[in-house]
């Protein structure tokens, strides 16, 4: 029997399990709405891990028209997007029930928090252009009343920020959409790509221009410059557990976005050497630097966080454009390094501002004698994001970097490394700083007047769960970077 | 000779007694003689019409002496179709306005009046078929003494004093310089009539003598009958003579008494000028100018309008205009355009003016838009045929304005030149603003909004003329606006006989 | 079925609407009676509209020859049947919507007379076979619709109204100048042929006239269609009631013009001979920059209605977009933006108007925190607003796919600045919807919710007809296969 079938169930149950929340006048309980939220999130995550760990399959589920179907499936990209997404929902889930503690509408944030879970697994699971298109759409319409949430002033011109640039984003994919309709055989992901080059004969710049503006488009959810301004301004707004799968898993919505158009539909070979590589290439490497000098003189955490996502996920996107399979090795790794790595610092920022209330990074000299399994984790977080071994930051970029010096890329198979090293350096420098002000606030600081905030398990224990994965999967990459290649290999 | 060849000048025979037996009876009996005397008229040159239509045009000597001693009037298709319309439109008009006669005519002279009707169809009748172009100066002269008694016989003094004298003052002017006009002619080339005269002055033009006296001669002749057919900017007198008259006379001297004179013009244009020399002077570009000029501008006037037999008066102006546009633009699509619209605007304004006079009645004799709030649901059947008038206007298909509009169009493509483009924006104007005054007159007419009149509560009691006038005016228009082909057929095969 | 049935189609719903008047109803006694007289024939006509849909008749009904080559004629083929299946689904449910409507109104009599006789006409275009009597219907619509604009009498909407007229008998008189000179150059019958009715050899006598000509027809027809620059009536029209601005200024009315353009684009001209010429670019380039420059304006209005309205006149660009890219694909994307905008914008109309009703608020600003008083409004106008920015799922997706793909495969450059075009407009449509939707639900911090309480939905008559439309859009976005199918068919030439 097909696996298919049960490919609806983590897109579908949460979304009811949403509108239940939200509906329902029981679940205006704290106790009875976090009994119930729980036991969807796991059973959600449950059905994620069982088409893990299920063969590839596929599912059609009803047709728009007869060219456009609603197709699901599990390749290897899909399981480990789907994968990513449950553990953090997981995680930030989790750490929600304590955190929400401190905000209003819980009902509506449990409503949308789930819904866009659902999404999120639907997206990672689209087997064509246009079931992915539909799910990106929906997810933005999804998180953005996460941004929302507060309905500060801020929070409103945040979540309008996000959303225009989200749509426009979305609709440069939408864009692509219809050039690789008619350029191509199918709309179905297919590795490799499916250009039918009889057809593109005679239209190559034009198509070239498309292309282009689908990774700008699909650029914008992952920060990439230059429509990179909406991400400083709302993942920040955001209650810190929506911060955190905003910063750790929907900006990879957009690298998957890159992934499926590049990869399995235009095909990496079609831009390789043309100027679409090298301006995206550019664009890239520009991102990675601007994002850390930016973190690096913002002094409030969860903006500094905020510009290291952009830095940081704009390493994925050049891993992309180098095209060829260290790179993307690399650049897959990134992927999933990075949203463990951001899920904690963000969680860990909330747990700051849930405990103590303190935003600037200047205040939070000593804090690691106040929280200190919060700030352990952070630590070891933000190790892994400079990238030292053996944590999970190391391996992406060293695959990253081998990637580009074999690609012959001219200029930037060398000056990428260069740039992603001095990034690097900001990125100590923007992280490390904050963890030793935390340990070793300096001699005249009043130690003594400091009292024991850890909070609750609720926040600890995903935070230590993410962070023992950070470390492991900094230890032993190998299985993770067999299942990455096995599917690397297909699309080169 | 065919028994039918006499028909024309028998009808102008008949309405030439009747005028005269009509000042001997008493009012009722000199309306039932002059109805009558119209419908042989309509049926003589009905006959008329139908014998052109298949033998083609004649000339009718008067008294058996041929040209150049004696009178002769030219019977073709179209002089007889009009000769036929404007009786039908004249027995229309007079029994659509029948009550206000009797009621704005001092009982006395209500004889007199229908003696000025019969007179006035006789003068139409010479107009149209006259070959004569003294002959056609002397009707002209009793054509408008006849229709400055139509504009008096509504007793009121003052106001409809001033405005028949300053109709008699303009229309004086006009015919004096027509009378100059005549005599420049008849001097330089010594015919009066028409086609003699024709020949000599293309004689003349050819060989480049007396070029002067007859660009004088085609200038006075179409200033003079420009002022009398109302043609912008000579259009001042129109709107007080026709707006303090009463119904009939107003609807007979929108709808036809302009006509005969307009269609003199083209007579003359046609027969004794020729359109290339017409068209070596000019005259026709600047009919054509004045012509697009009154489109625009009567239409304007009549949107500031408040008193709707003034609005139709100045309606009239821009109508007029389509006329002059039509001949303005000098071809054969284009005079057949301006007969088109000759006939089109004779079915369609006195309708309107008709449909006023049942207006005015539930609404207390006031002629304020105002006043008839609702005017229109307190008697439908003028306000089905103010509509049906309305879309003519308006030139929505089905109705007399569309062949109009059709034609013309058609016309000023066919002409291709910085006119055609003129002509086709004033048309696109003109139907705009015509719907701009029009429709809000409507809807202030059938408006269910009882507080604005004093006059609720009065409803409509029909009389069987008025109901018939109504009820034929409203089946003519429509005629007209779907028989556009055959009409066109008759106009274009009598086209060659007006000198085409 | 016999082509008399086309008259019957057309007559019925007017004579109705010419009979309210004398009958005269009561306006408060009688509204029973008079929404039973006018729902039945409404309900009739549109059932045996379908039934002409289903059982085409053959061959053409000649009423009257106007000259010998002119006619008044009536014909069902695909595009009539498309149009006038439109036209036929959404009356019953917009009277339906009225009926509640109109009471705050008042003057139903009146207003039911020509709504209903709107119906006939409406389908008078849609059936006509030739370019005359289009015309003649055409001219019609104009007329019946003023009184409706105009309904409130006051001051406003008596200008309005005017402006309506001014700008749609010029529109008309433009486009006549455009129809004579297309009467000169092929078949002076004008009859609608697939594919047009211009002989090669007229055209290539005189290339430039016909293509003047074209252009006349298209901003004459374009007036109704609203495009740049005749656009500026369609803003100013939102004062009369809203089943008139729902029904006849989104759907109807405008869909009028841009049917005409289609019908003067596919059958009477032809993409044959003016593909590629600059009668076609010029037509195109104003299509986009209406798009673009119709949702700048929803944007910066603050007026519910009349951003709403706007958003029409951008919307109507997409479809005659779709006309001038003159492919059967383009053709296709305009047919299916044609009904799915049209199903969309209706019920967002509905729902300003169950807002304006229920709470007498106009501007967007006022409306925050409606969304949990007004459920099924704001429910409904969710779903609207989101299939208008063309969120898979629902039904302005796929005319936007269609329509995309089909700029996409004409391969011109000017097309591909046109998806652009399209594009922009999206984003700015998410920009002039959402906030409206994310006001009500998620009023700002310290919002005041007492200034809401007595907001409530309307009733029955009104949300039905808003919850059917929604049904409606989800349907055709979900399963929209057999319906492009047959709009293909018609797209083509096949039907």
């Amino acid at each position: 029997m097909n696996a298919g079938f049960l490919f609806v169930l983590p897109v579908i149950i949460p979304v009811i399990a949403g509108l239940l929340v939200y509906f329902r006048p029981e679940y205006r309980e704290e106790a009875k709405r976090v009994a119930f939220v729980r036991i969807m999130l796991c059973v959600t995550a449950a059905f994620v891990f069982l088409i893990d760990l299920l063969p590839e399959a596929g599912l059609h589920l009803f047709s728009l028209t007869p060219e456009l179907p609603v197709l699901f499936q599990s390749d290897g990209m899909a399981k480990i997007f789907i994968t990513l997404v449950a553990v953090m929902w997981l995680a930030s889930g989790f750490f929600s029930f304590e955190y929400m503690k401190h905000e209003e509408n819980h009902q509506r944030y449990y409503l949308f928090f789930l819904c866009s879970f659902g999404v999120l697994v639907g997206l990672g699971l689209s087997a064509n252009y246009l079931t992915m298109y539909m799910f990106y759409e929906l997810m933005t319409l999804l998180t953005m009343p996460l941004v929302l949430h507060s309905g500060k002033k801020e929070a409103v011109q945040a979540a309008f920020k996000y959303l225009f640039y989200s749509v426009f984003g979305a609709l440069m994919g939408l864009l692509g959409f219809f050039f690789i309709y008619n350029y191509g055989t199918t709309i179905t992901f297919t590795a490799g790509g499916v250009l039918d080059m009889a057809k593109v004969a005679g239209h190559e710049n034009k198509l070239l221009a498309v292309v282009f503006l689908v990774v700008l488009g699909f650029g914008t959810k992952a920060g990439m410059f230059p429509l990179h301004a909406w991400l400083p301004t709302a993942h920040p707004v955001a209650p810190a557990p929506a911060s955190a799968v905003l910063s750790g898993v929907i900006t990879k919505a957009g690298i998957l976005g890159v992934v499926r158009v590049i990869y399995y539909l235009i095909g990496p070979d079609f831009i390789r050497g043309t100027w679409v590589q090298y301006a995206w290439l550019g664009l890239a490497l520009a991102t990675v630097f601007m994002g850390s000098m930016m973190a690096y003189k913002e002094k409030v955490l969860k903006k500094r966080l905020a510009y290291s996502t952009v830095s940081q996920v704009s390493y994925v996107m050049f891993g992309l454009a180098v095209l060829n399979q260290a790179a993307f090795i690399g650049a897959i790794l990134h992927v999933v390094f990075h949203s463990f790595i951001k899920d904690v610092l963000f969680l860990a920022a909330g747990a700051i501002i849930y405990k103590t209330g303190r935003t600037n990074v200047t205040e939070l000299k000593g804090i690691g004698k106040e929280m200190p399994i919060v700030m352990w984790c952070f630590a070891l977080a933000s190790l892994g994001l400079v990238g030292i071994p053996p944590l999970a930051g190391f391996v992406s970029k060293w695959y990253l970097a081998v990637g580009s010096l074999e690609s012959g890329v001219p200029f930037f198979n060398w000056f990428g490394p260069v740039i992603l090293l001095a990034s690097a350096l900001l990125t100590a420098g923007y992280l490390l700083t904050i963890v030793i002000d935390a340990f070793f606030p300096g001699s005249d600081f009043p130690m003594d007047t400091l009292t024991k905030k850890e909070p609750s398990y609720y926040m600890t224990v995903p935070l230590i769960a993410l962070t023992f994965f950070i470390v492991w999967l900094g230890l032993f990459p190998g299985g993770l970077y067999s299942m990455i290649e096995s599917f690397a290999a297909s699309v080169f | 000779m065919e028994l039918v060849q006499n028909f024309p000048l028998l009808s102008i025979i008949i309405m030439t007694s009747c005028g005269a037996i009509c000042t001997l009876l008493k009012g009722k009996a000199a309306k039932w003689y002059c109805l009558v005397c119209l419908a042989a008229t309509l049926a003589l040159n009905l006959f008329a019409f139908f014998y052109t239509l298949q033998n083609g045009a004649y000339v009718y000597y008067m008294g058996r002496w041929s040209a150049p001693w004696g009178n002769e009037i030219k019977v073709g298709v179209i002089e007889a179709l009009l000769a036929s319309a404007f009786a039908f439109v004249m027995i229309l008009s007079v029994l659509g306005g029948l009550e206000h006669i009797l009621e704005d005519v001092e009982s006395t002279k209500v004889n007199l009046y229908f003696v000025m009707i019969a007179f006035l169809m006789l003068t139409l009748l010479i107009l149209v078929y006259t070959n004569d172009i003294f002959t056609a100066y002397v009707f002209v002269e009793i054509n408008t003494i006849a229709s400055c008694a139509l504009v008096m016989m509504r007793y009121k003094p003052g106001k409809t004093l001033v405005a028949t004298t300053k109709y008699m003052i303009m229309s004086l002017l006009g015919s004096s310089l027509f009378l100059f006009a005549v005599c420049i002619l008849y001097n330089i080339t010594g015919h009066l009539l028409m086609e003699p005269m024709g020949q000599e002055v293309r004689r003349l033009y050819a060989e480049g003598q007396y070029l002067f006296p007859l660009t004088v001669a085609i200038a006075f002749m179409g200033v003079g009958l420009s002022i009398k057919g109302a043609l912008f900017p000579f259009h001042t007198w129109l709107p007080d003579a026709h707006g303090s008259a009463t119904t009939t006379s107003s609807a007979v001297l929108s709808g036809l008494v302009l006509k005969g004179y307009i269609f003199l013009l083209i007579k003359i244009y046609c027969r004794v000028i020729g359109l290339d020399v017409l068209a070596g002077d000019h005259m026709p570009d600047v009919l054509f100018l004045f012509g697009a000029a009154a489109m625009v501008i009567g239409s304007v006037r009549a949107m500031q309008q408040t008193d709707l037999k003034r609005l139709l008066a100045y309606s009239s102006i821009s109508q007029v205009g389509y006329i002059f546009v039509g001949l303005g633009l000098g071809t054969e699509a284009g005079i057949a355009a301006a007969i088109v619209q000759i006939l089109a605007h004779a079915v369609t304004k006195p309708m309107l003016f008709c449909a006023a006079g049942g207006f005015m009645n539930v609404s207390g004799g006031s002629r304020k838009l105002q006043d008839m709030t609702g005017a229109g649901r307190r008697d439908p059947l003028s306000g089905a045929a103010f509509l049906v008038g309305v879309f003519s206007m308006i030139g929505i298909p089905l109705f007399a304005g569309f062949t109009t509009k059709l034609t013309l169009t058609q016309a000023a493509l066919g002409h291709g030149s910085v006119k055609c483009v003129l002509a086709l924006i004033v048309i696109i104007v003109s139907t705009v603003l015509n719907a701009l005054y029009y429709i809000p007159t409507v809807s202030t007419l059938f408006s269910a909004r009882n507080d604005l009149t004093p006059y609720r509560n009065r409803y409509a009691h029909y009389h069987v003329p008025y109901v018939a006038a109504m009820v034929l005016f409203m089946i003519v228009n429509i005629c007209v606006g779907t028989l556009a082909g055959p009409l066109l057929e008759a106009i274009y095969a009598g086209l060659p006989s007006l000198g085409m | 079925m016999s082509p008399y049935w086309i008259l019957v189609v057309i007559l019925l719903p007017m004579i109705t609407g010419a009979l309210l008047p004398i009958l005269d109803f009561k306006e408060e006694e009688d509204r029973g009676k008079r929404q039973l007289f006018v729902a039945i024939p409404v309900i009739l006509n549109t059932i045996l509209v379908y039934a002409l849909i289903l059982h085409k008749p053959v061959g053409d009904l000649t009423l009257v020859h106007l000259t010998k080559d002119l006619s008044i004629s009536f014909r069902m083929d695909g595009l009539s049947a498309v149009f006038a299946g439109l036209v036929a689904g959404l009356w019953p449910l917009s009277t339906c919507y009225a009926f509640e409507y109109i009471r705050h109104e008042g003057k139903e009599n009146k207003f039911f007379a020509f709504y209903t006789m709107t119906y006939g006409v409406t389908l008078g275009i849609a059936l006509s076979a030739n370019v005359v009597t289009m015309y003649l219907f055409y001219e019609l619509l104009t007329l019946v619709t003023v009184p409706l604009v105009m309904h409130a009498m006051d001051k406003r909407s008596i200008r309005a109204g005017l402006k309506y007229l001014a700008y749609s008998i010029g529109g008309a008189a433009i486009a006549f100048t455009g129809v004579m000179i297309l009467m000169n150059s092929g078949d002076p019958s004008m009859t609608f042929y697939y594919g047009g009715s211009v002989t090669e050899s007229a055209y290539l006598a005189n290339p430039t006239l016909v293509q003047v000509g074209y252009l006349l027809c298209f901003f004459g027809f374009g007036v109704k269609a609203a495009i740049f620059p005749f656009h500026e009536w369609l803003p100013a029209v939102s004062v009369a009631p809203t089943p008139v601005t729902a029904l006849l200024h989104a759907v109807a009315v405008v869909k009028a013009g841009a049917f005409a353009i289609l019908r003067i684009t596919f059958y009477s001209f032809g993409p044959g001979i003016l593909l590629g010429t600059p009668a076609q670019g010029i037509a195109m380039a104003f299509a986009m920059i209406t798009i673009v420059f119709g949702s700048v304006m929803a944007l910066k209005e603050q007026h519910f209605k009349r951003r709403l309205a706007y958003s029409t006149v951008s919307n109507l660009s997409y479809i005659i977009f779709g006309a001038t890219l003159m492919t059967p694909y383009g053709f296709l994307g305009a047919l299916c933006h044609m009904l799915f905008h049209g199903i969309m914008k209706i019920t967002l109309f509905f729902c300003a108007g169950s807002v304006l009703v229920q709470t007498g608020r106009e501007y967007v600003h006022e409306l925050e925190g409606l969304g949990k008083k007004m459920k099924l409004t704001f429910f409904a106008f969710t779903v609207g607003s989101l299939a208008l920015v063309g969120l898979p799922l629902l039904c302005g997706f796929i005319s936007k796919w269609k329509l995309g793909t089909a700029a996409a495969s004409a391969g011109t450059t000017f097309a591909f600045v046109g998806i652009l075009a399209l594009l922009i407009s999206a984003v700015l449509t998410c920009g002039y919807t959402m906030p409206i939707v994310i006001r009500a639900y998620l009023p700002r911090e310290g919002f005041d919710e007492s200034q809401n309480e007595t907001a409530k939905d309307p009733g029955l008559y009104m949300t039905v007809p808003v919850l059917i439309l929604c049904a409606a859009m989800l349907y055709f976005g979900m399963h929209s296969g057999p319906i492009c199918d047959a709009l293909f068919a018609v797209a083509a030439g096949l039907i």
